[in-house]
């Protein structure tokens, strides 16, 4: 969030376990982070299961990441 | 109140937990400049905990989540300043002075409400191993063993929730007890209940067997010694106070402060709330309680410089000052062909973080991606990464959680 702050495009990849922890730190700090939410936990996968969360967390984060270029 | 600059309070608190927040609301309350520092995020122990039990009553129980977010909101509506760098030492006096991570503050008066830390075995190799087998969060980490056996270090009632709550996903739960249970016997009730946990009482951690990862823990009973197959131990002894970081105030033979009534030090300007006070009752209600003593206390001892309880509230309290957020410190030249990854030090979370990153990449036909990382996944970013993200990066991908 520090990033954000700081004027950086810093989309925030969460597992879902952490979000609270996200979201009481965003109040804290008073910026509202780009976030894309992962079902948690995303250790222990194995690489099948580990690709369905890239491919949930990519169909997210483009759209974001286009749109804050400008593409949007 | 203070003398108004940046870094000068009439209270600093050290740690933004349970005890933490309320003593911090409780000084504000009072009228006073206020900053409470967390190295992380506010939350405290509490951050690791999915339930709270015997809260707000005992035999009851609820989730940690919105008890975090209560506190947070009401220190904040209370006027406290959150401060995110790692206090690194405290100099008594008057003022008190506090030494962080990024620089030096005063205080009127400082509140001491670190907690302890972590619980830790204390064995060679325990500390590479973090992440990779030992873990002190059944809540954020459990599911990376389901199916797998572990084992759970300790003796009391979080001892025995966090195997409770290992149990509804591990193959096999082993609590070893380094003495007798201090756990009540209503929690004892329920771990005899659950087939898949064993308790084992006299039992010693005495080494630690892993290849990268952990696999296995040496276990010393009164008759035996042998190797416990498991992939995950959690500790929950060991945990530490803060002796040393306030220079004079003696700490007991764990390292929590010592007191003369659980909350003044021998240092006039400094108190301690919280778990981190030598002999504390380590429940929710009574950092509730400690933090709000300890933070009137402290409000108490700056009361005569601040004057008689009129309170001029500034407007632009809690507003970050201008020039110091997006525009001064946009990273104006870097171009969006410049993105980076930022890891948390996880490893499938770096896996997913890396994968997103290619489709980004190939999405946007970058050369290239730049990448950094935390040196582990509990701490705090390093300042010097963080500069050199927002100098050289446009975008900045972030991983965070496991």
């Amino acid at each position: 969030m520090e990033l954000e702050k700081r004027g950086v495009v810093a989309p925030l990849l969460v597992t879902s376990t952490f979000l609270p922890l996200v979201e009481a730190q965003a109040k804290a700090r008073r910026v509202t982070p780009r976030v894309i939410v992962v079902p948690h936990p995303v250790g222990g996968l194995n690489e099948g299961e580990l690709a369905e969360r890239i491919d949930a967390a990519a169909g997210a984060l483009l759209p974001l990441a286009d749109e804050a270029r400008g593409d949007g | 109140m203070s003398a108004g600059g940046d870094s000068s309070y009439d209270v600093a608190v050290v740690g933004a937990g349970v005890a933490g927040l309320s003593a911090a609301r409780a000084a504000a309350e009072a009228g006073l400049r206020v900053i409470a520092y967390d190295r992380l995020s506010p939350g405290g122990q509490l951050v690791n905990l999915t339930r709270l039990h015997d809260h707000p009553q005992p035999g009851m129980s609820t989730e940690a989540w919105p008890v975090v977010s209560e506190l947070v909101a009401k220190a904040e509506a209370a006027g406290v300043e959150m401060g995110f760098d790692e206090v690194t030492g405290v100099r008594a006096g008057e003022p008190v002075v506090v030494s962080t991570a990024g620089g030096e503050i005063t205080a009127g008066a400082v509140v001491v409400a670190t907690g302890l830390s972590a619980g830790r075995l204390g064995l060679p190799g325990e500390e590479e191993l973090v992440g990779r087998g030992v873990s002190t969060c059944a809540g954020c980490d459990g599911p990376l063993y389901r199916g797998k056996a572990v084992a759970v270090v300790g003796d009391d009632d979080w001892t025995a929730e966090e195997a409770l709550e290992l149990a509804e996903v591990a193959a096999a739960v082993t609590v070893l007890v380094p003495g007798e249970p201090r756990w009540t016997a209503h929690r004892a009730g329920r771990l005899a209940a659950t087939d898949h946990v064993e308790v084992l009482t006299g039992a010693t951690v005495t080494g630690l067997r892993a290849d990268g990862v952990l696999s296995g823990v040496v276990v010393r009973t009164a008759d035996a010694e042998r190797t416990l197959p498991v992939q995950g131990v959690f500790p929950y002894v060991g945990r530490r106070g803060p002796a040393g970081l306030v220079e004079g105030v003696p700490a007991d033979e764990v390292g929590a402060l010592r007191t003369s009534d659980g909350v003044r030090t021998v240092a006039a300007r400094v108190f301690v709330a919280g778990d981190c006070g030598a002999g504390a009752t380590q429940t929710v209600a009574a950092a509730v309680a400690g933090g709000i003593a300890a933070g009137e206390a402290a409000a108490a001892a700056v009361r005569p410089a601040a004057g008689p309880g009129l309170r001029i509230v500034d407007p632009t309290a809690g507003v970050e000052p201008a020039g110091t957020d997006a525009e001064e410190h946009a990273s104006g030249t870097a171009e969006w062909t410049e993105v980076a990854l930022f890891s948390n030090s996880k490893p499938n979370a770096t896996e997913l973080l890396r994968g997103v990153g290619e489709r980004l990449q190939a999405h946007w036909e970058l050369p290239e991606l730049g990448f950094a990382s935390k040196p582990n996944a509990s701490a705090a970013a390093d300042k010097d990464v963080i500069d050199w993200l927002s100098q050289r990066y446009k975008m900045v991908l972030v991983a965070v959680g496991d």
